[in-house]
C-alpha cells in the first residue's frame, strides 16, 4: 500500500484528530470508572475485589460508550439532514468506517470486561461477599446471562460482518447483524438487577425503574444509550412506511454486457446525483433490502439503478425478469468479444450498444418493488466550481453515471451556474465488463455540442497480453471510434500520473488557455470529485494539494458510496453492486 | 443460505474460539476452577465451594496443578497453527483436511468445559466443529492457492 500504519495512523492529520479523540474518550472514560470504583466509599466491600473489579467497572463504562454510539452512525436518515450541516466534521461517507472502529473498540473492551469479571465471581464466591457462588452470578442473574448472550451475539455478528463473508453471502450478513436487535436488548438489561450495590442483596422497588438509587450505584448508562437505539428503532419504522409508498416498476433494459436497468417511478422520491437508495422484491424476498447507486438523473422521470447477475439475489431478479442466465451470457459473450459497433456480429438482434427491453406486456407482469432512500452525499456543488474533475475508479464510476446526466440536463437548459468545463477520469482494470457504462458515455459523448466543454479521459490499467497489443494496435488506427470502448475518446493504457495531469491543468489554466475569457484577476476554481478505493484518493489529494497556486484552487471531495476505500482493490466488485453481492 | 462457503466461515469462527481459549486457559492458570464443582458440592463462608469426593480427579488435573487448562491452551495453539496456518504445515493434505478439524474443535470443546473460565469458548467451539461438519457434509474443499502470484516483469 506504499505507506505504513504508523504513517496511516498518525501521520495523517484527519485520522491523529481521530485517534486521538476517539481512543482518549475511551481511556478516559476506562480510568474515570476505575477511579470512581476504587474511591466510592460506599462500594468498599466489592472493593476487596481490588484491581479486578476496578477493572470491570471502568471497561464496563467504556462499553456503555461505544454501545450508545455503535447505533450513531447507523442512523442513516438523521446523517442525510446533518451531514450537509457538519460537512467540515464528517467530509463524505465514512458512517460503516465509524461503525466498524466502534465495533472493533467494543470487542476489545468486552474481552477486558469478561475476563475482569471471571476473576471478580471467582473470588466473590471465595470470599462469600455476596451470599453466592460464581455460576449463580454467570447464569442466573440477568448481568451474567446478558453478557454471555451479548458475546454469542458478537462472534456471530462479527464473523458474519467480515468482508469475505459479506461478497460470498450478503444475506449471512444481513440476518445475522439482525442479532443486534436482541444484543441491544441484552444491553440496556444488562446491568439491571442491581448489580453494583453496596448491600449484599439486591434492593427491589415495586415502581419504575424497579430498584432503588439508594443502594443499587451502577452507572445507570442505559438511560443514555437507549436512545440511539430508539432512534434506530423509530427510523426503521419509518423507512417501513416510506418504502410501502406507491412505487411502479415500468421497464426493465437489460443492456448487453448483461447489466440489467431497471427504471422505476415513485413520485413521492425525491434524490440529487450521486446518492444511493434500498431495493426490495417482495417476490423475491420479502426482507432482503439492496443497496444500489442510483444512475438517473434527477431530472429524469424514473428513477434508474443498473443492477449485474453477480449473486443469488440479483440472478433470481434477473430470472423473475425474464433476463436468464442463458439470455445475459449470449449478450455478455457478444460484449466482451468486442462486437463491432455498426453490424456484423449481430448475436440475439443486439449489437453491443443495444438493449433488450421488458416492459411487463407480456405473460407475466413485472415485479412489485419497494425503494427506500436516497442515502449518502449530494454531489450538488459540482457547479460552484468553474472546472470539474470527476473522477471515478473501477466500481466507483457508477455515481457518475447520475452526476454526467445531471450536467448535462442542466448544459441543455443553459443552468451551469460556474461550471465552464468537465474532466471525466474513468480508472479501470477492463473495460468492456463496463458496457452499459460506456453505453451511457457514448449518449454524453455524442450530445455534446461543445467539444471542449465535456472531456472523457479513460485509463485501462490491466495487462494486455502481446496479441492484444496489436490488435488494438490495429483496429485503432484511422478508426472513428476506440475499439474498446467504442467512444471517440482514445482509451489510455496504464496508470494516471495524477501529478502532472494536475499540472498540467494548472498551467494551461494560467495561460489562459484552458478556459478562454477568464478574467485573470480571479482566482480559478477546480473541483475534484472522487469515488474509489482511499490509497488512489490519497494521492489525488495529494497532487490537488500540491498543484493548488495563487490562480488557481484545486479542491478535492470524495462523493458516492466509499464502503469499500478499505479493501483496496475496485476489481474485487461488479460494477452496478455497490455494496453488496 | 446463498453461496456461503461453510470452511471459509467456519475457518472464523474457529480462530475466534482457540483464540478465547488460549486466554481462557490462560486465566485459568491463576485462578484455578473445576466448572462442575458445584454437582454434589457444599458452599462454606468464607471458602466458597468445596467440592465433593467423587470429583477429585477433576481437582487433582484443574485446581491441584493446570493440566487441563494446559492441554486446552496447547490444543488452541495446535488448531490455530492450522487455521492460521503455520507456514510448514501450509497447503499439506493435514491443512486441507476439514474432517480432522472437527474433532479437534470437539475436543478442544470437551477441555474447556471442565475449568471455569472455558465456558464460551466451549460453546463457540462446537459452533465451529458444527459449521465444518457442514462443509464436509456438502462436500466443500479448499481451493488450490494461486501459486503464479508475485512473479512480476512477464506480462
Amino acid at each position: 500500500m506504499g505507506e505504513s500504519w504508523f504513517q496511516r495512523e498518525f501521520l495523517t492529520p484527519r485520522r491523529l484528530a481521530f485517534n486521538v479523540i476517539f481512543y482518549g474518550i475511551h481511556f478516559f472514560l476506562f480510568a474515570y470508572g476505575w477511579y470512581s470504583q476504587a474511591t466510592n466509599t460506599k462500594l468498599s466491600a466489592l472493593n476487596g475485589l481490588k484491581w479486578s473489579v476496578w477493572t470491570s467497572r471502568g471497561a464496563g463504562l467504556v462499553l456503555a460508550f461505544d454501545g450508545g454510539m455503535i447505533l450513531v452512525p447507523m442512523l442513516r436518515n438523521v446523517i442525510r439532514v446533518v451531514r450537509p450541516k457538519l460537512q467540515w466534521l464528517f467530509p463524505a461517507d465514512e458512517n460503516i468506517w465509524f461503525h466498524r472502529q466502534v465495533a472493533y473498540s467494543m470487542a476489545f473492551w468486552a474481552m477486558v470486561h469478561t475476563t475482569a469479571h471471571y476473576v471478580n465471581f471467582f473470588n466473590v464466591e471465595r470470599t462469600q461477599v455476596r451470599p453466592e457462588i460464581a455460576l449463580d452470578i454467570h447464569y442466573t442473574q440477568a448481568g451474567g446471562i446478558t453478557g454471555h448472550f451479548l458475546l454469542l451475539i458478537m462472534f456471530l455478528m462479527y464473523s458474519t460482518a467480515h468482508y469475505k463473508m459479506r461478497q460470498q453471502c450478503f444475506e449471512a450478513f444481513w440476518y445475522t447483524h439482525h442479532l443486534a436487535f436482541f444484543f441491544m436488548i441484552g444491553l440496556y438489561s444488562h446491568a439491571t438487577g442491581c448489580f453494583v450495590r453496596d448491600s449484599a442483596d439486591p434492593d427491589y422497588i415495586p415502581t419504575f425503574p424497579f430498584y432503588s438509587t439508594e443502594h443499587c450505584l451502577g452507572y445507570e448508562s442505559w438511560r443514555f444509550t437507549i436512545w440511539p437505539g430508539i432512534i434506530y428503532f423509530g427510523e426503521r419504522v419509518w423507512r417501513e412506511i416510506r418504502a410501502r409508498k406507491a412505487t411502479r416498476l415500468s421497464k426493465v433494459l437489460v443492456h448487453p454486457s448483461g447489466a440489467m436497468e431497471l427504471r422505476i417511478i415513485k413520485p413521492s422520491f425525491k434524490y440529487v446525483a450521486g446518492q444511493w437508495l434500498f431495493i426490495q422484491v417482495p417476490e423475491i424476498s420479502g426482507f432482503q433490502w439492496h443497496p444500489f447507486t442510483i444512475t438517473s438523473a434527477p431530472e429524469d422521470p424514473y428513477v434508474s439503478v443498473h443492477i449485474r447477475q453477480v449473486g443469488d439475489w440479483t440472478h433470481a431478479l434477473g430470472e423473475r425478469l425474464g433476463a436468464g442466465p442463458q439470455v445475459v451470457s449470449a449478450m455478455t459473450k457478444a460484449a466482451m468479444a468486442g462486437a463491432e459497433k455498426d453490424e456484423k456480429l449481430t448475436i440475439m438482434g443486439a449489437t453491443r450498444g443495444d438493449f433488450v427491453e421488458i416492459d411487463g406486456g407480456g405473460a407475466r407482469p413485472l415485479p412489485a418493488v419497494r425503494i427506500d432512500g436516497p442515502y449518502g452525499a449530494p454531489a450538488e456543488d459540482v457547479f460552484n466550481v468553474e472546472v470539474a474533475v470527476l473522477i471515478g475508479a473501477g466500481i466507483g464510476v457508477t455515481p457518475f453515471a447520475s452526476i454526467l446526466k445531471h450536467i448535462w440536463y442542466r448544459q441543455k437548459r443553459g443552468n451551469l451556474g460556474s461550471l465552464r468545463r468537465v474532466e471525466f477520469f474513468w480508472v479501470c482494470r477492463d473495460a468492456p465488463s463496463f458496457g452499459w457504462f460506456q453505453s451511457l458515455l457514448q449518449e454524453v459523448e455524442a450530445a455534446q455540442a461543445d467539444p471542449n466543454f465535456l472531456r472523457i479521459n479513460i485509463y485501462l490499467t490491466q495487462k494486455i497480453s502481446e496479441d492484444m497489443l496489436w490488435n488494438i494496435a490495429v483496429n485503432d488506427a484511422g478508426a472513428e471510434y476506440d475499439p474498446l470502448t467504442l467512444l471517440r475518446t482514445r482509451t489510455m493504457f496504464g496508470r494516471p500520473d495524477w501529478k502532472s495531469i494536475y499540472g498540467q491543468m494548472k498551467q494551461a489554466i494560467e495561460a489562459g488557455q484552458y478556459l478562454p475569457g477568464t478574467n485573470s484577476q480571479l482566482r480559478t476554481k477546480v473541483g475534484t470529485y472522487f469515488c474509489g478505493p482511499g490509497v488512489l484518493a490519497k494521492a489525488i489529494k495529494e497532487a490537488t494539494v500540491a498543484s493548488t497556486s495563487s490562480a488557481v484552487e484545486f479542491s478535492f471531495a470524495k462523493v458516492g458510496l466509499l464502503r469499500y476505500s478499505g479493501i483496496g482493490s475496485h476489481s474485487l466488485f461488479p460494477c452496478s453492486r455497490n455494496i453488496s453481492d | 443460505m446463498g453461496n456461503l462457503i461453510w470452511h471459509e466461515y467456519a475457518r472464523l469462527l474457529t480462530i475466534t474460539s482457540s483464540v478465547y481459549t488460549i486466554w481462557a486457559a490462560f486465566w485459568g492458570i491463576f485462578f484455578r476452577k473445576f466448572f462442575w464443582d458445584f454437582v454434589g458440592g457444599i458452599v462454606r463462608a468464607p471458602g466458597g465451594l468445596q467440592p465433593s469426593k467423587s470429583n477429585a480427579v477433576f481437582i487433582t488435573l484443574i485446581v491441584k496443578a493446570p493440566i487441563i487448562q494446559l492441554f486446552a491452551m496447547l490444543l488452541a495453539f495446535a488448531i490455530l497453527a492450522m487455521e492460521v496456518p503455520l507456514p510448514q504445515l501450509k497447503g499439506s493434505s493435514f491443512h486441507r483436511n476439514f474432517v480432522v478439524r472437527i474433532p479437534m474443535l470437539l475436543l478442544q470443546a470437551f477441555l474447556t468445559i471442565l475449568f471455569y473460565q472455558g465456558t464460551n469458548a466451549s460453546l463457540w467451539s462446537m459452533i465451529s466443529a458444527a459449521c465444518y461438519a457442514r462443509a464436509v457434509v456438502l462436500g466443500e474443499v479448499m481451493k488450490e492457492a494461486k501459486d503464479n502470484r508475485g512473479k512480476g516483469g512477464r506480462a
